[in-house]
């Protein structure tokens, strides 16, 4: 297991990546607000390594319990957020659409680069329920995509009946 | 569609394909598959696409520095007041800060001392002519108490605002060079669009923002002087429409306040009285010109 400063200090290294992250999350909310919940994440993640409650065995596993904390937190903050504004680009109104784990799932995949057992162990699901969960983003931002006339593609939401869902 | 030359891709392998998590043998078998499936090729492709424009949206989250305070988040104690779950209105709290912090910081929070001293100079002067206004000018007992308080009110949200932002890092949401969506976001979320072109004073146009305002979104438009010096202008809807113009200075900052069309304006800055006055009324002329009806 990694010592303490070893885990404080791969924390310090990937906030630029939680932030990142905490706004993506948002979707359209403010950078104080995600800001604030990053660090309202990581206070309560050192807590929980100070008092033992949590023992991530190495520095990726102190990431990703962040990660988890992150997710945890927006869940609940993020309830209320107003969603993006005019200012914001087209991508950000089709996230701000997605149900809240699937827009998780597919920044954790897409963004952070986590592999789907990481990904899922962040979002608290299993995982199988991963592909479903980006399939059900994906499919849900080409739709949007399509209906706000974003990007006039037929194929970001065509039919993909020759191809069997995982469940 | 044609029969797959090899074994059978579900969804699951295009999307695991698209992420990057398939061994070598199973991304060939997939590569092969797409050649033969020009559908499955470009949802693929489009799936890429949302990847990139996710990507472009926020990977320059990365290039910003986090707050010290947000660093070394996960070292501090917290409070026993609860701020864990507070969001972010406890950054910068005594004992938050690390303990050693860098020059830059210290005479950043200097310059920024200095700005808000000079704004609490100019409230004060600007809270004494109202008081004042309020005592000798006796044919005026019937105006209305928010046609004497929220001017004061106005300037005093101008000179937080700027003292806030003119010297931020990001002093504005949207620069300049996007001014046509500049305009039509404060149309959306303060009302008024129109967007003064100070140049022939020597004022750039830096951008703007959005500010807190009393029964609304404020705004607030940045310019630059050569010399560096920046100038705000503030502006949010006003409580009573009488037309009125008025100037504060003091500690090098002054503020010069009117109102026009529905709409309460503060231009403030480190320029002298005669400059401000100029760039005012031109801003003005051009305010009332804007809201003329066609």
């Amino acid at each position: 297991m990694s010592n303490y400063a070893d885990i404080l200090a791969e924390l310090s290294e990937a906030t630029p990546a939680f932030r990142r992250y905490a706004r993506a999350l948002g979707a359209g909310v403010g950078l104080v607000v995600a800001d604030g919940l990053v660090q309202s994440a990581l206070q309560g993640l050192g807590a929980r390594l100070r008092a033992r409650e949590a023992s991530p065995s190495d520095t990726e596993a102190a990431r990703i319990e962040a990660y988890k904390s992150i997710t945890a937190l927006a869940a609940h903050k993020f309830q209320a957020a107003s969603g993006p504004g005019p200012r914001h680009p087209p991508i950000v109104h089709g996230l701000a659409g997605l149900d809240f784990t699937d827009r998780a799932v597919l920044l954790l995949v897409s963004l952070e680069g986590f592999g789907y057992a990481a990904a899922a162990d962040i979002a608290g699901i299993s995982r199988e329920k991963i592909v479903l969960r980006l399939q059900r983003a994906r499919a849900a931002l080409a739709s949007w995509t399509a209906n706000s006339g974003g990007i006039p593609d037929a194929t970001l939401v065509r039919s993909t009946a020759h191809l069997r869902v995982v469940k | 569609m044609t029969t797959p030359p090899s074994g059978f891709v579900e969804e699951a392998d295009l999307h695991a394909f698209v992420d990057g998590i398939l061994d070598p043998d199973q991304r060939r078998r997939v590569e092969e598959h797409l050649l033969h499936h020009p559908e499955d090729a470009a949802l693929v492709e489009s799936w890429r696409r949302q990847n990139a424009a996710i990507r472009a949206v926020y990977e320059p989250i990365l290039r910003e520095v986090p707050a010290p305070s947000l660093r070394s988040a996960a070292a501090q104690v917290s409070t026993p007041s609860g701020a864990i779950e507070s969001g972010a209105t406890h950054w910068g709290r005594p004992g938050v800060l690390p303990r050693v912090r860098r020059r830059e910081d210290i005479l950043a929070q200097q310059r920024r001392q200095a700005i808000f001293a000079s704004v609490l100079a100019v409230l004060a002067v600007a809270a004494v002519a109202a008081l004042a206004t309020f005592i000798f000018a006796g044919r005026s007992e019937h105006r209305p108490i928010a046609a004497i308080s929220a001017p004061q009110g106005y300037v005093a949200r101008a000179g937080l605002t700027y003292a806030t932002y003119v010297s931020d890092q990001h002093p504005v949401e949207i620069d300049a060079s996007r001014l046509e969506e500049l305009s039509n976001w404060l149309k959306v979320r303060v009302g008024f669009s129109k967007v003064p072109d100070l140049s022939q004073q020597g004022m750039r146009l830096l951008g703007g923002r959005v500010a807190p305002g009393v029964a609304a979104p404020a705004g607030f438009l940045i310019y630059e002087r050569p010399d560096g010096g920046r100038l705000g202008l503030y502006f949010e809807r006003s409580v009573a429409t009488i037309s009125q113009q008025a100037s504060k200075s003091g500690s090098g900052v002054t503020a010069i306040e009117w109102r026009t069309a529905d709409f309460a304006f503060v231009l403030i800055g480190p320029l002298s009285l005669d400059l401000m006055q100029t760039a005012a009324e031109k801003a003005a002329a051009q305010i009332i010109g804007a809201s003329q009806p066609q």
